[in-house]
């Protein structure tokens, strides 16, 4: 390519460019904090069919990781809204809509109920905790194993028999950091639930007391410490969810808690074998949830951000959340085709058990590192 | 900027000043003013007046001692043997020509082109659970590593390499300035290597080896990425503590105050550095 012909290339480009930006009016600002296969669902397979169904409106992902991020995201969001101006934020696919506090009380979020969604009445009502959070996928972690050095009928099935199996197979379990990934954290909230009674309503994002959870977490900390020894090096812990599936996958260990979006996907893409187990613990799942998408009220395209959100709710996405993402899909399983019931049977949960974001979480996940973490003993 | 002053001209001076500005500018700007605000956001509260008890309990935290510990002795060790394993390669280098010496200096500048979440990676495959290594172990019917992924040895094994090309351009060019004559001569008079290399090469490159280790102190006491993803959970280093203090305890305060306390070792190795600078500048060339 010659000056010349570079030059007339990019004045046709940026011609190009340019009424392109004239014919998307309007850019759809969507944040998330979650992990990359989550962005990449967003990017790759959300993006292009609703653009496509959505002439003139672009939907701009922005990733905004870790959690805190998004926290400092929604804190001006709120300011924003007090001062009545552009929160420059128009959905997030996944954020606790009882955060921040007074958000609700200040009319931060949007209403679902009174949106006027088409497809809300198909929403699965055991996912609705809030009206001011969308449920549109769910995910949650269970015991992921190596079948073919545990048969599938010896797998454990309760808490008790899974600390029995850690400790009876020194250096086959590990679990990653709690902040680093909830498969791990959710495996330490399960811990809080068992010494606590199996009581998940214990716990609330609203009901955080020094007191109880100093008492309660002591209890945890203990059982954690109790299984420590018998872990992958007599007490590691992986750096994230991946690196988890990771060691399950050179087969350097037997089992591990997983995401059931993240070890069904893997599975499907064989970095996992076909060989990979899953259970459930019975006596109480471990923890998992609904991501809820939220729009604030004071969104510059909010009448756009609502038709995203009847969107993701339609049997396009939802199906797509079943198969591209290996999650669960945020309506109810029988307004979606026979075949796909029957093909998910398996992983169709029947309960999902939650643990509360915000100061609980701030607990359980700095508590672990002071009081779990360094108990190594290397020799 | 001294090559400016030093001309004695006043336009030189001028024009010197001029193409100084904007760095320095920047300079404060985009570190100074932030180091500042920094400082003064810890110890200064509007309303409640100062108070240093974000560093009290820094330094009465268990906790956060064993980390800012480990980070010292990482750094310590990374650095020394950084040196260790750059030397006789630079040694090498500088001695030596000819397409064998050609291939040995791209294989030791390569990790300068690979961004370090490969190398975690790569560590992981390689040296990890499992990995190449234990593979070629159990073909020849010989028992397993001990892997040092996710002990306090995995992130040292993973910064040494990934730090030895800046290390061995940084010996390379101290070690530029011992003539060939004078090493040609002393072993003529029947100096052994080791002789050689404490009596001549060493005191030539003394300034070099303390710039190389003060160089080495900065970059290592922020390395976030090899810790974090092949280091232990607990303790960690000063870079993943911070991060883990700002983000997930929502906690500015302490995070601030924990990049102070950083800061400050940072700078003292900056200010030996500098004095190593000018100490060679001083000497004749």
């Amino acid at each position: 390519m010659n000056r010349r012909e570079f030059l007339m290339a990019s004045a046709a480009a940026s011609l190009a460019a340019s009424t392109r930006f004239a014919a998307a009016a309007t850019k759809l600002d969507l944040y998330t904090s979650s992990d990359a296969n989550i962005s990449d669902f967003f990017s790759n397979v959300v993006k292009p069919a609703f653009e496509a169904a959505n002439p003139g409106v672009e939907l701009n992902v922005v990733i905004a990781r870790p959690a805190a991020a998004l926290d400092a995201v929604v804190q001006r969001a709120l300011a924003a809204l007090a001062s009545k101006s552009d929160p420059q934020l128009d959905v997030i696919e996944q954020y606790e809509p009882m955060l921040p506090a007074g958000g609700i009380e200040a009319g931060l979020w949007t209403d679902f109920q009174k949106a006027g969604l088409a497809n809300y009445g198909a929403v699965n009502k055991l996912a609705i905790q809030t009206a001011y959070g969308l449920p549109y996928r769910g995910s949650q972690v269970l015991i992921a194993y190596d079948s073919t050095k545990l048969p599938k009928d010896k797998a454990p099935k309760t808490f008790a028999d899974l600390v029995a199996w850690i400790k009876a197979n020194p250096g086959q379990f590990i679990y990653n950091r709690p902040d680093k990934g909830g498969s791990g954290g959710n495996f330490i909230n399960r811990v809080v639930h068992e010494v606590s009674g199996r009581d998940p309503q214990k716990f609330k994002v609203d009901n955080f007391n020094q007191a109880t959870a100093d008492e309660v977490l002591a209890k945890a900390w203990a059982v954690l410490n109790d299984i420590a020894p018998s872990l992958y090096e007599k007490g590691a812990y992986t750096s994230g969810n991946s690196a988890s599936l990771q060691l399950l996958a050179q087969g350097a260990v037997t089992m591990i808690p997983a995401w059931s979006d993240q070890v069904l996907q893997a599975i499907a893409k064989g970095v996992l074998p076909e060989t990979t187990g899953l259970v459930q613990l019975t006596d109480l799942a471990l923890c998992g949830g609904f991501s809820q998408a939220v729009v604030p009220t004071n969104a510059a395209h909010r009448a756009e951000a609502l038709k995203f959100a009847d969107f993701m709710l339609s049997e396009e996405m939802q199906t797509a959340v079943i198969e591209k993402l290996g999650g669960f899909p945020g309506v109810d399983w029988s307004t979606l085709p026979q075949a796909l019931h029957d093909k998910y049977a398996d992983v169709i949960p029947s309960s999902i058990p939650t643990f509360p974001s915000g100061e609980w979480t701030k607990a359980v996940q700095d508590g672990w590192y002071r009081n779990v973490a360094p108990n190594i003993s290397r020799t | 900027m001294i090559a400016a002053l030093r001309s004695g001209v006043a336009g030189g001076r001028l024009s010197g000043l001029l193409l100084v500005a904007l760095p320095v500018a920047l300079l404060i700007w985009l570190v100074l003013w932030p180091v500042l605000q920094a400082i003064v956001g810890t110890v200064y509260f509007p309303g409640t007046g100062f108070s240093t008890a974000s560093y009290a309990y820094f330094f009465t935290d268990a906790y956060s001692l064993r980390n800012l510990w480990l980070t010292l002795w990482v750094t310590a060790l990374t650095s020394v043997l950084r040196v260790a394993v750059a030397m006789p390669i630079a040694l090498y280098l500088r001695f030596r020509s000819g397409p064998v010496a050609a291939l040995v200096q791209a294989l030791a500048l390569f990790p300068m082109f690979v961004p370090s979440v490969l190398v975690a990676y790569a560590f992981i495959r390689v040296l990890g659970p499992n990995g190449i290594v234990d593979t070629i172990l159990v073909a020849l019917h010989l028992p397993k590593l001990a892997s040092p992924y996710l002990t306090p040895a995995g992130p040292i094994i993973g910064l040494v390499w990934d730090g030895l090309p800046l290390t061995l351009l940084l010996l390379l060019s101290g070690l530029g300035r011992v003539s060939i004559a004078s090493v040609d001569a002393a072993r003529d008079l029947g100096a052994g290597s080791f002789t050689l290399f404490t009596r001549i090469i060493l005191p030539r490159i003394q300034s070099s080896i303390i710039v190389t280790l003060a160089f080495n102190v900065l970059g290592l006491f922020s390395a976030f990425t090899l810790p974090f993803l092949l280091g232990p959970a607990s303790p960690e280093m000063m870079g993943p503590y911070m991060q883990r203090t700002f983000s997930d305890n929502a906690d500015p305060l302490n995070a601030t105050t924990q990049a102070v306390i950083t800061f400050a070792f940072c700078a003292a190795f900056g200010l030996i550095y500098v004095r190593a600078i000018a100490k060679g500048r001083k000497a004749p060339a």
